[in-house]
Formats: structure tokens, C-alpha cells, sequence
């Protein structure tokens, strides 16, 4: 053992071990991603299961259907004659219809302002009190007036007033239902959902008048199109990419598929083969919204709040009619209310590659991890680094390396330290800036500040060298500190939202071999082009015109996430990846001072 | 429903006028009395009452009084006693008042509180004991399970109801246990029903069936026993066996044979024709709240078979409240006596027959007549309840959260005074200087609403948090009462079976004060008394299952990789060839300087000592 320690001892004093680092992180980079796309392999993910027995989905007889048709047919005329009504004058007419069935009604207003904008409504919902409960549980059944894509919900406010006239009927209720319309998909449901937790900022959301039990879970109806329809779409996604558990999800897939015989997709695969590149496909969709944690749905909302929620579109051209999604929502209801405890067996952390294939968080996390880890790893080489006699030029000259590590430099820190805490600091500008400009001034704004940051590095790195004239030291430093700050911020973000954390820790993962080319100019033009490629105004543009959306849609909803849901995702980009970004970028246009090297030298 | 009692007391004296004293002094009688509610619901109240003198029982002579629980009341030296089993909820905003006042109700699932004859409190804790345990045993329910935890001694919120000449109230003990958790359900009706004189055999108890009690939409099961001393003659025990229910008419009316509600065939469904789009496969179906007509045989699974022959015969057995001008149809031998309310019917039934009641439907009203006429006919106006309350809790999250009840004045003219009684569990810790009432729609808090309050902390795992607070509420306003808790965390084998449900906490009790209390009177003490729902509270739980280690796990990666890194960052590590040599031999020569100095200095010393004594 000792012989092994100080072997260990000798080998850390080996200089090759100093050029070991970047070709360790350059590993852990490439290891996890090729982590992340094995997942879809059959011997990585697994089957997915219903892990909570009491909620035997599937397992009863579901009666929805018949002359409820008529019913649905009625309710349905009511709902077209709507249609270019004002949000009051739709409550008012709801809640009549609502109150013909012998629930009790309640309305609440919200207004939400974003970007210079209004988001008003008001919502209305009635509580089907449990025939035999007391007001301790309660289940919600939600469908907003119009979409997440805008369009009008007819079929699904029209289906839910049908249910709420059928489930009436049944006394085998455990638990309260709520039926909430909402006007529209994402500020209606987060006002009613933050007022029921008495979470609301009581100048912008009003409180609710009526209030039952804990919530044990929602389901959201968006049914749209008027034809018959194959199969039902199932949204998860929450906000700030939380899931809801799995179990949930399991629940809706077999009584959809096991019972209905509908089949289910997932994160708008509308086919799905079930062979790896739609399974990768279908991981990365799920990926890339979990890291961008906006709302995606009227389910979405409730996540935060531990409400497990998902909501169901039924899409395609198929024969199934509304009493068939009504069916399904009877049949998962049936389950919810078979539910002794709240939802807590199966998983809150998973991928989800197909509706019957999983990963849970302990087979993908690894990958974030890893990414995360090189930015660590680089860290500390570079602390290392800097503490040894000018390594970084004479290394090769060393004649004997023992003698010289005894020897180790002061290392200059107040510098390098000031400069990684202006960074962090000026992320604040654009995190206010984005989200508090009004909605004309959003596209000018980011434009604007995309130019300046562009220059913004050659104007700090200006500012360095002229009057401070660092060292080559303390450009390790500087890189050392901000890349320590991103590998801590991002492993520990993996284990809140691992998407994020890892899309990125990929993106940032360039800043781990910057390094100032103070004589190779075209080497610092090549890296600087490079940076800004991959700086975060230009990752928004480039995602932008990718998926063609425009710059100022894609901001005004991340202002909107952020002022309505309480997004992080803008907390994460602006003081987390941009500081690291700026302290990279002045990194590479270094120029360290050559005396101080020549004197060390000498 | 006081006008129920005055109602009955009307009719009491008009029947009755031969022996008014038997009424008191009447040994055994039961009532049934049925009344229509809004959103076709139907209320029924089931009372059994019997007497035994005071000084037959202490002679364990028992005649209508059932020895099992009088045995079991002398045994734990039990003055008056209230159990209570409940289900549902009450809903006051459709319904009104509730039946007898709120008086023989309790909060979901079981409450007992009971005046026990003892000397000190240790001894009343004892006899609680006995009685909990006895009365868990004969009503099959975990009454046992009221431990010191669930305990309390109300101090504001109840009066004995019975007169306790002779005793004195250093030496009565009052003590209230309450399990909100409790499912009442058929084994608790069983037992009920035996403590009846005619044993739900014959009389009004024929009609209590347990699927027709507990689908109903709420339920109270009541059992009071309490001595009544009339101002001339003697003392006598009294057992009070209440039963109240609210049936949904609809969902009762289906056949026990076919209990799920299928959807009917089309034709059958009740539509609203007046609309354009009516068609055959289209129907805006009519109003829920239209009436229906039920049969007595229908809404109870069976009929009522004859009268309980020890009844008292002046008392008619079953009465019907509806408007006098709503025609009901009855079955032979029964003969129907409108009472001169008008809102109000009795049926005395021969000894033999079978009561079938048959309430028909109302036809809609002709073209041009206001609709409103139909209601007015139809049901008799529910009575407005003094207070509405509503309880839910506030906030989220493991940590803390906070409970807020808002209570509803309804009256435009008359303040109400009443006592708001919370019992928690011990793992919900309050925090008291939180506690504000204030009144909707004006700032600030108002101080002036409290005027009393009795509050006693709880103790960890020993006893939970009893708190009675004496408020007022000014006429047509709402109040919001509000306190903060924070939850605590509990040990492992605390928790229950199915521990991420959470944990029940009892309902609120609250008894509104009579305007001219201070009467030492205790019937006159509580003019009305109401109870929240309960309250579902989750706690901390801990949870083993893979998230949980994941985080754990990763957590304890990135503490360690910190704990290296830090190593790093502030120490030098040097091999042991670099640093100084330690060695067995390096210690012994480090000892031996050591020691040699040592030896050095003495030798110094003794030669100084020396060189002075030569001096010397």
C-alpha cells in the first residue's frame, strides 16, 4: 500500500499527467453523449409497468356512451353557439349548465401581464362532491376553451360537461372531481392551480370561492378536431421539465390500449415503429421540451405542485367517436379513485423513448453527469496547473521535474476572482432585460444586445489587458474558477432537470479547451468565430430558424413561461452558461503578459 | 328545524291532552320523520327514545334501557354520554339548517365525549379508558384507538345536556375523543339497531337497511344518554338513538339488483324540448333539480312492517314534511293527520299494517304560470342556518402550511356568538400568535372579533393541540380565521400502513352560543351547532424508492468530489521520502536529546547545591 501511495505520488508529479486532462474531459464528453444515445437499445431501457396496485386500470367495465350521445350532442350545440362569445358571457352559460346538474359553481379572474401584454380570463369549475366523502381528496378534470395552438376545444368542453352530468350519476366516487374550463391553455389552469394552494399573488389572481381536498390528479381534454379520431395523443410534460409519475401515464396507456383498444403516442410521434431512430427520436423530443421547460399543456401546472397530470388529444383518422375518449377518461378516473394513497410508487425521472419503453433516471443520468464532470475535471487540472513554475512553456526544458514541483507559485487570485464574479454578475442584465421589455421592444432588444455581446468579450479582454496586463496564471485562472462554477452549477441542475443540464453542459462544452493563442492570431479568430457560434443569442437564433419560429415569438414565450409559470430555464442560460461563455471568450482573446513569462523563464 | 320541533311539540299538545306528564315519563317511543330537500334529496330522521328510572338502573334492572351499554356506563362511572358516528357531508348552502339543531350529529367518522364521575384526573383518564375500550367492543369500531393523543377536555365548547343534581364539577370530568379517520359502515349499524327495544324486528328500524345507510349522501348515528329530572317526580336515565340521513332520491330509486347507473335508453331520457336543436338523438336534458316521485318502498329497499308494539301510541310513528297541499298517498290502515303548520303531516298506522307512502311527482306548471310557483309547492323552504363554515387548508409543501375557515354570517340583522373548537394531532404544531380573524373585504386585522381564547399545547407523542376560540361575527359579513403549523417530522414506525395518504385531522366543532346564555340551563347554552369536514395533512414521508436513493446517491458523489477537490485546492500532499524521516530510530534519538537534557539540568542543580553547602 504505501509502495502503491507513493508510486501514486511519483506519477502525480509526472508532467504527462498534467497533459492527461483535456483528453479526459474530451472522453467524459464523448461518453456521455454516446451514453445518452444507447438508451433507446433494448438493453438499456426497460418495459413499463404499473407499479401502484390499487390502480388497476383497465380493470372495470366502463358504461360512458349510449344515450349520453344524445347528451354530448346537446351539450354540444350549446358549446357552437359560443363560439365568438366574450369569456364572461361562456361562464355565464357554463355555469348555468353546470348548475342544471346540481353541481355547485365557483368563477375566479386572473390577470397575468407579460412583456407588455395582458393575459386576462376567467376561470369557472364546479366540484361533483364525493356521494359519500368528506372534502379530504379530489381529483380535476380540465379543459381549457381554447388550446395550447389556440384552436377551440369544443368537443373536449362539451365532453367534460357530458361527464360531469354522467359521473353525477355514479355513488362509487372516492374522491371529489373538479371540472375546470379554463380560457385558455397554460395562465387559466396555473391561476386556478396556484389559487388552490393559496400560492396566488393576490393583486394578479383572485382566490377561489369554493375549495375541496387534496388534489390526487387532473387530467386535461384537449379534443379539437371534429372527426373521428385513432389515436390519443399523451402530453406530460410540466413545468421546468418535472414529470408526472409514471404511473399516471402507464394508467392512460392501458385503459387506452389494453381496454379501448386505442393506441397511444407520445411527444407528437404521430407513427411509431418502435425501432431505435424513432425511439432516439422520440428521447429527444421529450428531451429537448423537459430542457425547456415550458408549459405544454393545461396539465402542466399542476406538476409543480405534486398534482400528477397529463393531457390526452386524440388525432388521426380513425372510428373512434367522443363517447370512446370519454370512456377513457372514465376508465382512468375509475383508476384515480381507486387510490388509497397519493400517486408515489413508480418513477418521477424517467425518459420516455415509446408509450411502453422507459429509462429511469439512474441508467441516463450518468450521461448529464459526465458532461458536467469535464467541465470539473478541467478545473482542477487548470488550478493545478497554474500552481506550478511555468509549466505551460517549459515544460519540455524541465531537466529535473522533482526538484521544481516543491517549487509552486503564489497564484494571483483577486483578478481572476473579480473577473468570473463580473461575469456572473452582469447575467443579470439580460435575465431582467428579457423579461421585463415590452413585447415591441423584445426583437430590437435581443438584436441589439446580440451585437454587444458579440463585442463584448474584445471589450472586457481590451479592459484586462490594458489595465491589469494579466498573466498567462491568471487567463488559467480565470478559466479554471468559471469552469469549476458551470461543472458544480450543472451536476447538480442534472438532478432536477436532466435535459437541461445536459443540453447545456454540450453547448458550454467547447469552454473546456479554450485557451488564450497569444501567438497564433488565426487560432484566436477560429476560436472566437467558433464561440459565437455557440453563444446563447446565436443558439436561440439558430433553434429558431430551425424549427421556424421567430425570434420574437420564441422570446416573448420564455418571457411569458417566466412571468406566468415561473419558468428557470432563462435563470439557467443567462447566469449560468452566458457567464461561463463571456469568461471563455475573454479566455481566448487573452493576450498574458510576456514579461511575466519571460521573468519565470529566465 | 326548529320549526320541526315546534311543529311536533304542537302536535304533542294537540293529541296528547289526556297525559301530557307521559311524555316525560312515556318509556319508550320512536319517530320517523321525512322531509323532501332541494337537488332531490330526501331527509330522513330517525328517533328512538327510552327511559328508565334512576334508581331501577343503579338496581341493574334494565326494561327498555340496554343493559349491555348500561352495564358498561355503571362500570366506568359514566354520567352522560354522546357518541357519535358520521359520514358524508352536510351541504348548508342547498340543504339549510341542519336536522335537530346540529345537535345529535359529529364530525366523518367517530366522536365521543362523555361526563365521567371521578375524584382526580388520573382516575377520570382511567375510567376513559374503560369506557373507549367497552364501547369499541360493543359498537365494533377502534374506539380503543382514542389514547391521550386524541384526548381532550373541552373547556368552553360543551355543557352536559342532562341535570346532574347531585354532583358537582370538581368531581364530573369531561372528555372528548375524536377519530376522524374512522370508515363508518354496516358493523356499527348492527350493534345500533340491537340496543332498540324491537331491535329493527318491527317499527320504524325495519326501514334502516345498511346499503340504503351508507350510499346516503351523508349519515349521523347518534347515541346520547343523559339523566332528566323533571321538577316533580323522579330522576329518570334517558336514551336518545338518533339516525339521520340525506338519500339522494335518484341513486336510491335504482333496484338493488341493478345499482349501476347505465345510461337510459334514449327515449326514456328527460329532455328540455324547448330547444331548436331538440331532436331524437339530440337532448339538453331537463333540470337535475326536477322533482321527483318516490314511493317509502322505492328509497328504502323494503317496507315498513307494522309499529314496534312497546311504543308509546300517542306518538305517531312516521311524519312526512311537505306542504299541506301536496297530495301523498298511503297504504291501508294508515290514517294521514295534517298538522295545522301546513308544512308538516303524521300517519298513525294500525298494529298490523304495512306503511307505503307514494309521493307523486308535480306536474309542471301550465303555460304562463312563473315557474318559481312549483318550488314554493313542491318543498318546504329549508331554514337558513345561522353560520355557514367551510375549513380548508392553505399553502404547500412539506414544511408548513396553514388552516383557514370562513365563516358566514348570513343574517342581516343579528350577530352571531359561538365557540370554535380545533382538536389536532400532536405533529401539527401551531403557531398561536398567527392566529387572525378577519373580517372580508376590510384590511387589517380585526382584534376585536376574538374575545376568548383557550388554548393547550401539545405535547410530542403525549397529547395534541386543543384549541376553543370565542368569537363574534357582525351581522352579513365573512370571516376568515387563519392560523399557521408547521409539520413535524415523525419517527420511522410512526407512520401507518399507506402513510403517503396523509393523516386525518378532525373536523372543527362549533357551537353557536343561544343570545341569552349565561343561563346555567344547558339546553339553552348551544342554539346551534356545526362541524367543518376534516382535513387531509401530509406530512414528510419518507420514501425509498429510486428517486429518492438517486438523489441521495448523487448528492453524496458531489459532496465527495467537493471533499477531494477541496483537499486539493488547500493542502500540499508530499510523499514521505520528501517530508521528515519518522522512524523508530529517529524517535529513540529524539527521546534520548530529550531525556539527556533533562538529566543535564539535574546534574546542574545538584552540583549548584552542592557548591553551596561547601560555601556554607
Amino acid at each position: 500500500m504505501p509502495r502503491l501511495l507513493s508510486g501514486a505520488l511519483r506519477l502525480r508529479r509526472d508532467p504527462r499527467i498534467l497533459k492527461l486532462p483535456p483528453y479526459l474531459s474530451l472522453l467524459c464528453i464523448l461518453v456521455g453523449v454516446v451514453w445518452l444515445f444507447l438508451l433507446p437499445r433494448d438493453e438499456y431501457s426497460r418495459r413499463t409497468y404499473i407499479s401502484e396496485n390499487a390502480l388497476l386500470p383497465g380493470q372495470v367495465h366502463t358504461y360512458f356512451g349510449g344515450s349520453d350521445q344524445n347528451v354530448f350532442r346537446a351539450y354540444k350545440h350549446e358549446v357552437n353557439a359560443l363560439v365568438d362569445k366574450s369569456n364572461i358571457e361562456i361562464n355565464d352559460r357554463l355555469e348555468s349548465i353546470i348548475k342544471g346538474l346540481g353541481l355547485k359553481v365557483g368563477r375566479q379572474n386572473f390577470t397575468y401581464h407579460s412583456a407588455g401584454q395582458v393575459h386576462s380570463g376567467e376561470n369557472v369549475y364546479a366540484i361533483l362532491q364525493a356521494p359519500r366523502g368528506d372534502a379530504t381528496e379530489a381529483i380535476v378534470l380540465v379543459a381549457a376553451w381554447k388550446n395550447a395552438k389556440e384552436e377551440l376545444n369544443r368537443n373536449g368542453v362539451s365532453l367534460i360537461l357530458t361527464l360531469a352530468r354522467y359521473f353525477k350519476r355514479w355513488s362509487l366516487w372516492s374522491k371529489d372531481i373538479i371540472f375546470l374550463v379554463t380560457p385558455d391553455s397554460i395562465a387559466g389552469p396555473q391561476a386556478w392551480v396556484d389559487a388552490y394552494h393559496d400560492a396566488h399573488d393576490s393583486a394578479r389572481v383572485d382566490s377561489l370561492p369554493l375549495k375541496s381536498g387534496l388534489l390526487q390528479g387532473a387530467i386535461a381534454v384537449d379534443y379539437v378536431q371534429e372527426h373521428r379520431f385513432e389515436s390519443i395523443h399523451i402530453v406530460y410534460d410540466g413545468v421546468n421539465g418535472q414529470l408526472p409519475n409514471l404511473d399516471l401515464i402507464n394508467s392512460v396507456v392501458n385503459i387506452a390500449g389494453g381496454q379501448m383498444g386505442i393506441s397511444t403516442t407520445l411527444q407528437e410521434m404521430w407513427r411509431h415503429d418502435d425501432k431505435y431512430p424513432d425511439r432516439l427520436r422520440t428521447m429527444l423530443r421529450g428531451m429537448l421540451k423537459q430542457g425547456l421547460g415550458l408549459a405544454s399543456g393545461p396539465h402542466s401546472s399542476f406538476i409543480p405542485y405534486h398534482v400528477d397530470a397529463v393531457t390526452l388529444q386524440p388525432f388521426g383518422e380513425g372510428w373512434q367517436d367522443e363517447m370512446a375518449m370519454g370512456r377513457v377518461v372514465e376508465g382512468t378516473f375509475r383508476s384515480l379513485n381507486n387510490l388509497l394513497e397519493h400517486l408515489h410508487q413508480s418513477f418521477f425521472f424517467y425518459l420516455l423513448m415509446q408509450r411502453e419503453r422507459f429509462v429511469s433516471i439512474g441508467t441516463y443520468l450518468p450521461s448529464a453527469m459526465l458532461v458536467a464532470a469535464n467541465f470539473t475535471i478541467m478545473a482542477i487540472a487548470l488550478w493545478v496547473k497554474s500552481g506550478q513554475p511555468g509549466a505551460e512553456v517549459a515544460e519540455g526544458q524541465e531537466a529535473k521535474p522533482a526538484e521544481k514541483s516543491n517549487l509552486a507559485v503564489e497564484r494571483h487570485l483577486f483578478l481572476p476572482l473579480g473577473v468570473v464574479t463580473v461575469c456572473q454578475f452582469l447575467g443579470a442584465l439580460p435575465l431582467y432585460l428579457f423579461n421585463h421589455a415590452p413585447e415591441s421592444m423584445l426583437t430590437p432588444a435581443f438584436f441589439i444586445f446580440s451585437s454587444l455581446n458579440m463585442a463584448l468579450p474584445h471589450l472586457l479582454s481590451h479592459l484586462l489587458t490594458t489595465y491589469y496586463a494579466p498573466s498567462a496564471q491568471q487567463y488559467q485562472l480565470i478559466k479554471s474558477f468559471s469552469l469549476l462554477l458551470l461543472g458544480m452549477f450543472l451536476s447538480s441542475l442534472a438532478t432536477l432537470n436532466f435535459s437541461l443540464a445536459f443540453l447545456v453542459g454540450l453547448l458550454a462544452s467547447p469552454l473546456t479547451f479554450m485557451q488564450p493563442w497569444p501567438r497564433a492570431p488565426a487560432m484566436r479568430t477560429a476560436c472566437t468565430i467558433f464561440l459565437n457560434a455557440v453563444a446563447p443569442t446565436a443558439v436561440l437564433v439558430i433553434g429558431a430558424t430551425y424549427w421556424n419560429l421567430s425570434v420574437d415569438t420564441v422570446l416573448r414565450e420564455a418571457a411569458f413561461a417566466w412571468d406566468v409559470c415561473g419558468t428557470y430555464t432563462p435563470v439557467v442560460v443567462w447566469c449560468v452558461w452566458w457567464p461561463a461563455w463571456l469568461a471563455g471568450s475573454v479566455t481566448v482573446l487573452g493576450r498574458p503578459d510576456e514579461r511575466d513569462i519571460k521573468a519565470k523563464t529566465a | 328545524m326548529r320549526q320541526y320541533f315546534l311543529s311536533f311539540l304542537l302536535f304533542l299538545f294537540a293529541s296528547l291532552s289526556l297525559c301530557v306528564s307521559s311524555v316525560v315519563a312515556a318509556d319508550y317511543h320512536e319517530q320517523l320523520v321525512l322531509r323532501p330537500l332541494p337537488l332531490s334529496a330526501l331527509l330522513a330522521s330517525f328517533n328512538f327514545r327510552s327511559n328508565t328510572s334512576l334508581s331501577e338502573f343503579e338496581a341493574h334492572n334494565f326494561r327498555f334501557f340496554p343493559r349491555s351499554l348500561g352495564q358498561i356506563l355503571q362500570h366506568a362511572g359514566t354520567r352522560e354520554l354522546h357518541l357519535r358516528f358520521s359520514l358524508g357531508r352536510w351541504d348548508a348552502e342547498s340543504w339549510g339548517a341542519r336536522p335537530w339543531d346540529g345537535a345529535r350529529e359529529g364530525g366523518t367518522g367517530v366522536e365521543l365525549w362523555a361526563w365521567l364521575e371521578a375524584d382526580t384526573d388520573d382516575e377520570a383518564d382511567k375510567k376513559w379508558r374503560t369506557l373507549t375500550n367497552a364501547l369499541s367492543g360493543l359498537f365494533c369500531a377502534s374506539l380503543n384507538f382514542i389514547d391521550g393523543t386524541r384526548t381532550t377536555r373541552p373547556v368552553m365548547s360543551f355543557r352536559p345536556e342532562g341535570n346532574h343534581p347531585n354532583s358537582t364539577s370538581t368531581n364530573t370530568h369531561l372528555l372528548y375523543g375524536v377519530l376522524p379517520h374512522e370508515v363508518v359502515c354496516t358493523e356499527n349499524l348492527t350493534p345500533f339497531l340491537k340496543l332498540l327495544p324491537c331491535k329493527g324486528k318491527a317499527g320504524i328500524a325495519t326501514l334502516l337497511d345498511g346499503h340504503k345507510l351508507f350510499d346516503a349522501s351523508w349519515q349521523s348515528m347518534a347515541i346520547d344518554v343523559r339523566p332528566v329530572c323533571p321538577a316533580d317526580g323522579e330522576c329518570v336515565l334517558e336514551i336518545e338513538q338518533t339516525i339521520d340521513m340525506v338519500l339522494d332520491i335518484e341513486r336510491s330509486k335504482r333496484p338493488r339488483g341493478n345499482p349501476i347507473p347505465r345510461p337510459p335508453p334514449g327515449h326514456e331520457l328527460l329532455c328540455d324540448t324547448s330547444k331548436p336543436y331538440h331532436a331524437d338523438d339530440t337532448c339538453f336534458p331537463a333540470d337535475y333539480n326536477a322533482n321527483h316521485d318516490w314511493m317509502l318502498s322505492q328509497i328504502f329497499g323494503k317496507n315498513m312492517k307494522g309499529i314496534c308494539p312497546l311504543t308509546n301510541p300517542s306518538v305517531p310513528p312516521v311524519c312526512l314534511q311537505v306542504p299541506g297541499s301536496r297530495s301523498v298517498y298511503v297504504s291501508n290502515g294508515v290514517l294521514e293527520k295534517k298538522n295545522a303548520d301546513g308544512v308538516s303531516r303524521c300517519f298513525e298506522i294500525q298494529p298490523d299494517a304495512d306503511l307505503e307512502m307514494v309521493l307523486p311527482r308535480i306536474d309542471p306548471p301550465a303555460e304562463g304560470e312563473p315557474a318559481q310557483s312549483v318550488e314554493v309547492q313542491e318543498l318546504v323552504k329549508p331554514e337558513t342556518p345561522l353560520l355557514y363554515a367551510e375549513r380548508s387548508f392553505t399553502g404547500h409543501g412539506q414544511e408548513r402550511g396553514g388552516v383557514q375557515t370562513i365563516l358566514r354570517n348570513p343574517s342581516p340583522d343579528s350577530e352571531v356568538e359561538f365557540i370554535y373548537m380545533e382538536t389536532l394531532p400532536w405533529f401539527m404544531r401551531i403557531y398561536l400568535h398567527t392566529i387572525e380573524a378577519r373580517i372580508d373585504g376590510q384590511a387589517g386585522k380585526q382584534n376585536n372579533l376574538i374575545e376568548e381564547v383557550y388554548y393547550r399545547p401539545a405535547l410530542d407523542r403525549a397529547r395534541g393541540t386543543q384549541l376553543e376560540v370565542r368569537m363574534r361575527i357582525p351581522p352579513a359579513s365573512t370571516v376568515f380565521l387563519t392560523y399557521d403549523f408547521e409539520k413535524s417530522i415523525l419517527r420511522y414506525t410512526e407512520y401507518p400502513p399507506d402513510a403517503n395518504r396523509g393523516f386525518d385531522v378532525a373536523a372543527a366543532v362549533i357551537t353557536i352560543l343561544s343570545p341569552d346564555t349565561h343561563k346555567s340551563d344547558k339546553r339553552g347554552f348551544a342554539a346551534y351547532t356545526l362541524r367543518t369536514t376534516s382535513l387531509l395533512c401530509s406530512l414528510p414521508t419518507p420514501d425509498f424508492s429510486m428517486p429518492y436513493n438517486v438523489i441521495i446517491f448523487t448528492s453524496t458523489a458531489v459532496a465527495l468530489a467537493f471533499g477531494g477537490m477541496f483537499n486539493i485546492l488547500v493542502r500540499r500532499f508530499v510523499a514521505a521520502d520528501e517530508g521528515p524521516e519518522v522512524s523508530i530510530s529517529g524517535l529513540k534519538q529524539r527521546l534520548r536529546s530529550r531525556l539527556g537534557k533533562v538529566f543535564e539540568r539535574l546534574q546542574q542543580k545538584t552540583k549548584e547545591v552542592k557548591v553551596q553547602q561547601k560555601k556554607d
